[in-house]
Formats: structure tokens, C-alpha cells, sequence
């Protein structure tokens, strides 16, 4: 009798989620939906997954949805610098031109010489674990993003000069916290604010954005937050600026640049092993390989700049071509190389 | 006594005054777009005759997009509201023409017209653009002059 009321209960049960399933799938389908917004105004795929250009993200909401409904997408980006690759794959979601969804993760693969030489002393120093290999190290990071358009319309108030404006956050975790203990950061995991503020001028045929971030982040987080040095460590988070200009040439490409404020963080400091500041080790490591020691200091951590191609075929596919000058990556000097992205929207 | 007279039709003659400003019909207004509108910008786009068909090729797009030409194919006299949008286009785009439609809030009024709807109607614009060979800048001075529409357009 018991059993039998179980059975019938969870039968209902599995009914009425059955039905909430059912009804939310076709509320999706019917009046969910939506790409009518006009070309390329949701921006691309950023590294931050968020929607933007290649770094900044705007104050527009990712995919092709208007106020009356829901689009996404998904994006791969890869990036070809002479000491680094990056490959960055992700999604994001647009709810009704107003909030958006976004994740990405990263995977950034190391060619550092001298990096290697670290992971080789420390291996024949006895197995010191620095989260670096002989031959190879990836730094990972997953990217998790949320953005809320506060007010204004980017596209059409050709008639004031109130932009569209945003506020967003991203949580970054990196995976590979002991190689980002070995580049001197206090953290691996944390979240960055930012608020966004875009424009189009159609006289001009140009887009104008400006963000300001409040973060701590070394290298957008891919080495890790804040800095520890033999007086400790900080996570002091600061307010940095970025802006992305594109200038239409016609309604489905566009050239332009970008601009990303870093901080300082890790400028100067030496590779720590294992906590350990290198600097005792440098001069044994010296007298083995001469200049040993310049190389494993670190470089002035460099702001980012860009220029780009995008080009949107239709409104489910867009590529971008850039030609990235990062500068200084940790013990890496003048890394520009060529970036591309696409994103594909539904 | 007297004075109260005068008085009475001063204020009448001044509400006859601020009446007279306004246009005699419920018409539309010329948007002031942040950056201006080129004096060349009718030029631009062919003077009058430019203007006529490229209103002509936006209709020919926007009856072969389903999201929208039903409004249009509702709204009925397709040949009258071609003739008020080239009035209407050169108007703003700062030509000496006398628009005689209804504004553009009086005429979306009732049409609950989405923010999808609107957008389809400015992709059609631009496919109108290519099609007549306007340049890309060009076309952006009308979607610019047109832009502020929207609130009122845009209902729902």
C-alpha cells in the first residue's frame, strides 16, 4: 500500500517536471527566440568571453536578440605570439538586450627558454614542484562572466550623447596555481568588476567604447592576482582603463583598435621557486649559465593595443583578424603576433 | 474695464502667434542628430529623384521580408506611403520639402511595432543603400537622420 503511494507520487512527480520541461521548451521556442538586431551591435567574442571586441568588452549585450527575446554564441580564439599561443574557446548568452551570460576558458601554452632552464634546475635540484615542465608549460583559466545594460541604446540616439551603459563582473579562476605562485602572484582565482560605456556615430560610421576595470589582475589573470614579494603578499585591486574604436566600411566589416590599461604587479620581480625568491639561486644558477639571472627577472608588465579586421559574412559568423603588440609578458620581451577569432551566433 | 479688453486679446493674439508657429497639419519635425547632417547629404544621395528611388527599393525590400511586410501590406496604398517617406527622407535629410504624412507618432500609434520589426525595416534600408549604390557613409547620414524615430516608432 506504502509502496505502491511512492510509486504514484513520484510518477506525478516525474509528470509535473515532465510538464515544466515541455512548457519551458516551447516558451523558449515560441517567444524566446530572437536575432533581429541589427549587424555586428552585439559585438564579438571576447577573450573574457564577455561580448566586445577582442579584450574590451562593451556595454552592448552579446548576440543577435532585441528586447523581445533570447540569442548566444560560441567563440574560438587563437593567438600566436613568438614565446606563447592561446587558444580560448567559450559561450555566451544574451537575455533580451539586457543581461548576458558568458564563459570562457583559456589555454595558454609557453615556449620560455628560460622558464624551461627554471623547471630543469628544479628538477635536478630534486622534484621541486613549480607547476612548470622541461619542455612545456600551459597556463589555464576558466572565465566566468555576467553583464547588466543599465541604460541607453548604443545604436539609434543619434540624437544625444548618452551612450549605452553597463556593469559586469567576471570570476577568473586559474588552474594552474603553482605556476602562478612560481610567477610571483598572490592568487590564482579572482573577480573583476568593470563598467562599460558604447556608442555608435553614424555620421562617422564608427563605434566608441569606454570601460574601466577595477581589478588586480597580471596579464588579464593568466598569471595569476596581485604580487608576493619577501614583504608579503597583496591583492590590491585598482581601476583601469580600455577603449575599442571600430570604423565601419561598410555594414558587415570593420577596422579598428583597441587599448587595455595592465598593471605593475609583477614588473621587475624574479621567478620565485617554490615560494623561495630566486635571487639567492640566481647567482649559483649564473656561474652555470651566464646571464641566467637577467632572464629569469621579469619585464615591465606592457598595457595591450590591437588593430583588427572584423568581418560578419551573416549574422551567425564573424571573424576577426588582429595584429596583437602585448609587449612584455612576464620574462618574455615584445610579444606582437597575429590573433584571430571567430564567433558564431544562433 | 478697457484695459481688461486689451488684455484679453493680447493673450489671444499671442496664443494666435504660438499656434501659427506649428504647422498647420499634425506633421513631423526634423531630427537634430548630435553631429549634424552634411548640407551635401541630399546631394548625396541623388537629390530628389535619388531619394524617390531609393524609397522605392526599401519597399521592394521590406514586402519580401515576411517578419514585416504584412504590416506594410496592411496599412494598404503602398504608392501613397512611398510618396510621403520621399518627403519625409528629404526632409530630413535637410531638403526644402513639405512632409504632409501624419508624425511619426501618429502613425505607428496603434501598429504595436517591435524593436525586431524596426530593425528588419533598417536592414532593408541598407540593402536599398547597395542596391541604388549609395555609399555606406552616405546611407548612415539618412539612418542617423531616422534614428530618433525609434521612440516613438517603437512601441512595444
Amino acid at each position: 500500500m506504502n509502496g505502491s503511494q511512492g510509486s504514484k507520487l513520484r510518477l506525478w512527480s516525474c509528470a509535473a517536471i515532465f510538464g515544466a520541461a515541455a512548457a519551458m521548451h516551447s516558451g523558449l521556442a515560441s517567444a524566446g527566440y530572437n536575432d533581429g538586431k541589427v549587424f555586428l551591435t552585439g559585438g564579438v567574442f571576447t577573450v573574457d568571453g564577455a561580448g566586445g571586441g577582442g579584450a574590451v568588452p562593451w556595454a552592448t549585450i552579446t548576440g543577435y536578440e532585441t528586447r523581445d527575446g533570447i540569442n548566444g554564441g560560441i567563440g574560438y580564439t587563437y593567438a600566436n605570439l613568438p614565446a606563447l599561443q592561446l587558444n580560448v574557446f567559450g559561450g555566451a548568452i544574451g537575455f533580451y538586450d539586457r543581461f548576458e551570460l558568458s564563459y570562457a576558458t583559456h589555454k595558454l601554452s609557453l615556449n620560455l627558454s628560460n622558464l624551461d632552464t627554471v623547471a630543469l634546475v628544479a628538477e635536478a635540484l630534486g622534484g621541486l614542484d613549480l607547476g612548470t615542465d622541461p619542455w612545456n608549460s600551459t597556463l589555464q583559466m576558466d572565465v566566468y562572466g555576467a553583464k547588466l545594460r543599465l541604460f541607453g541604446d548604443a545604436v539609434y540616439t543619434s540624437d544625444s550623447w548618452i551612450p549605452q551603459v553597463a556593469i559586469g563582473g567576471l570570476y577568473k579562476e586559474n588552474k594552474t596555481g603553482d605556476l602562478v605562485r612560481t610567477l610571483g602572484a598572490n592568487k590564482a582565482k579572482d573577480w573583476e568588476a568593470y563598467l562599460a560605456a558604447t556608442k555608435v556615430f553614424f555620421p562617422l560610421s564608427t563605434l566608441v567604447n569606454f570601460t574601466v576595470r577595477y581589478t588586480s589582475a597580471n596579464q588579464i589573470g593568466l598569471t595569476g592576482f596581485g604580487e608576493c614579494s619577501a614583504d608579503g603578499c597583496t591583492n590590491d585591486k585598482e581601476f583601469r582603463f580600455e577603449a575599442s574604436v571600430a570604423h565601419l566600411l561598410s555594414k558587415n566589416t570593420a577596422i579598428g583598435f583597441e587599448y587595455q590599461q595592465h598593471g605593475d604587479n609583477l614588473d621587475g620581480k624574479s621567478v620565485s621557486l617554490a615560494g623561495l625568491p630566486l635571487e639567492g639561486l640566481t647567482g649559483l644558477l649564473g656561474n652555470l649559465l651566464p646571464g641566467v639571472e637577467d632572464a629569469l627577472t621579469q619585464e615591465k608588465e606592457s598595457d595591450w593595443m590591437d588593430v583588427f579586421f572584423a568581418y560578419a559574412p551573416n549574422k551567425n559568423l564573424s571573424f576577426v583578424i588582429a595584429y596583437l603588440m602585448l609587449g612584455n609578458i612576464s620574462v618574455a620581451q615584445d610579444q606582437n603576433g597575429f590573433y584571430m577569432s571567430m564567433h558564431a551566433t544562433f | 474695464m478697457k484695459l481688461s479688453k486689451i488684455g484679453l486679446s493680447l493673450v489671444t493674439g499671442a496664443a494666435l502667434l504660438a499656434a501659427s508657429a506649428q504647422p498647420a497639419f499634425a506633421g513631423e519635425q526634423k531630427t537634430k542628430p548630435i553631429l549634424g547632417i552634411p548640407k551635401s547629404a541630399l546631394d548625396d544621395f541623388g537629390g530628389a529623384a535619388g531619394v524617390h528611388a531609393w524609397v522605392e527599393s526599401l519597399f521592394y525590400y521590406i514586402m519580401l521580408d515576411n517578419r514585416i511586410s504584412h504590416i506594410f501590406r496592411e496599412f494598404g496604398n503602398v504608392e501613397r506611403q512611398i510618396a510621403l517617406n520621399t518627403q519625409l527622407e528629404q526632409m530630413v535629410l535637410g531638403g526644402a520639402v513639405e512632409y504632409q504624412g501624419a508624425s511619426m507618432s501618429a502613425a505607428h500609434a496603434d501598429l504595436g511595432i517591435t524593436m525586431t520589426q524596426f530593425n528588419a525595416v533598417v536592414e532593408a534600408a541598407y540593402n536599398a543603400c547597395e542596391r541604388n549604390n549609395v555609399p555606406y557613409k552616405t546611407c548612415n547620414h539618412l539612418i542617423a537622420a531616422l534614428a530618433p524615430f525609434t521612440r516613438v516608432i517603437v512601441t512595444r
